[in-house]
């Protein structure tokens, strides 16, 4: 396998990816139980509010945040042809998304420790 | 400061479909006393340490494409890189055969499907019917703009490097649409509509997912991805631009 940095942003974007269809289709099931009355809609609710929820909501900012961003780059290396910065536009979108993710992932650490 | 070695340890793989089952890695030490290029390195060992080792080599100043092989996991021409450039500090350099290409034996791999899409895009110049006495009147700019893709040398580099090609062999490849490029953004070229066309399928431009191994392998610092990207905008200009040919090719010839 040729590793790159290239690769890497290729691997993590289908991985982040599919990772986001698997949320909406999760999403679509807690949020449709509403039709069903309140007792399941909020019985959904409060097994997505388990610990093990709270770390995948992190995990899933992650892969928002880095999935857009790596779009965008995607978006400026096909219209603008900036190949020559293809390792540092990388990088600047690995950096954006784990400062993002970070920042909005202590709220959250923070919440589910507040209990 | 890399530490300075007087031997390397260079890790070949060996692979005779005739008689093994899967590749393997032999072993030979070598002296780096008179700074010996990899490829350099590769015929000591043949010549005095094993003759059964086998790999292509031509020209050995990088410009046949022949010796196009993956060191330390990079697709480089081993004919004009030093040996010490690419020690790890155990002194060691591992020398592979270009990936995703099937092995005819040891360092040789089989590049029929490299070839077959190269012919597959009509790498040559179609010019008009009426040729000059002297020149066609290419403008310096228009020179500029095929971005040196003529210098291809076509070693298979970026073929071997691209993981869409590791994914599937349908794949035209980015030496070949390089090569496209070269031609459809050529004011010579007469066909650059039909050209454009047979890349929009789905083994065409819309394969390429932008992960850059081939700008990263080329040995000539070629830019396949760019011109993907230029083939791409083109693609969806076929009309306009066969009709702005047409208008070029009146004043190309004088």
């Amino acid at each position: 396998m040729y590793k790159t940095t290239g690769f890497i942003s290729f691997v993590l974007r289908r991985f982040t990816g599919v990772a986001l269809v698997i949320y909406l289709f999760i999403h679509m099931w807690v949020i449709g139980s509403a039709i069903q009355g309140p007792e399941v809609f909020d019985a959904r609710l409060n097994t997505v509010q388990t610990p093990f929820f709270k770390l995948a909501e992190i995990a899933l900012l992650a892969a928002v945040v880095y999935h857009a961003f790596d779009g965008i780059r995607l978006l400026i290396v096909h219209y603008f042809k900036v190949t020559e910065y293809r390792k540092s536009m990388f990088y600047a979108v690995f950096a954006i998304s784990a400062i993002l993710t970070i920042a909005g992932g202590i709220p959250i650490l923070l919440f589910m420790l507040e209990g | 400061m890399a530490q300075q070695h007087d031997t390397a340890l260079i890790r070949v793989q060996r692979f005779n479909p005739d008689v093994d089952k899967k590749p393997y890695f032999d072993e030979f030490q070598i002296s780096l006393e008179h700074d010996p290029t990899l490829l350099d390195a590769l015929q000591l060992i043949k010549t005095s340490m094993d003759g059964s080792v086998t790999f292509r080599k031509s020209c050995r100043h990088a410009i046949c494409g022949s010796c196009a092989m993956n060191v330390n996991g990079r697709n480089i021409l081993v004919c004009h890189q030093p040996v010490r450039k690419f020690l790890d500090r155990k002194g060691r350099v591992t020398i592979r055969p270009l990936p995703y290409l099937p092995i005819i034996k040891d360092l040789v791999v089989d590049r029929t499907a490299f070839w077959e899409q190269y012919l597959r895009v009509k790498p040559w110049l179609v010019p008009p019917d009426n040729i000059p006495e002297k020149e066609f009147r290419m403008t310096p700019a228009e020179v500029e703009a095929l971005n040196n893709a003529e210098t291809c040398i076509m070693c298979g580099a970026c073929y071997s490097a691209c993981s869409v090609i590791g994914l599937t062999k349908k794949y035209i490849g980015p030496h070949a649409l390089l090569k496209s490029f070269l031609r459809v953004i050529d004011p010579r070229d007469t066909i650059p509509g039909e050209r454009l066309a047979d890349l929009t399928g789905t083994d065409g431009v819309a394969r390429c997912h932008t992960i850059f191994n081939c700008i990263d392998a080329c040995p000539k610092n070629l830019d396949p991805t760019k011109a993907i990207e230029t083939l791409r905008q083109l693609s969806q200009k076929r009309q306009a631009l066969e009709e702005a040919r047409r208008e070029r090719q009146k004043t190309l010839i004088v």
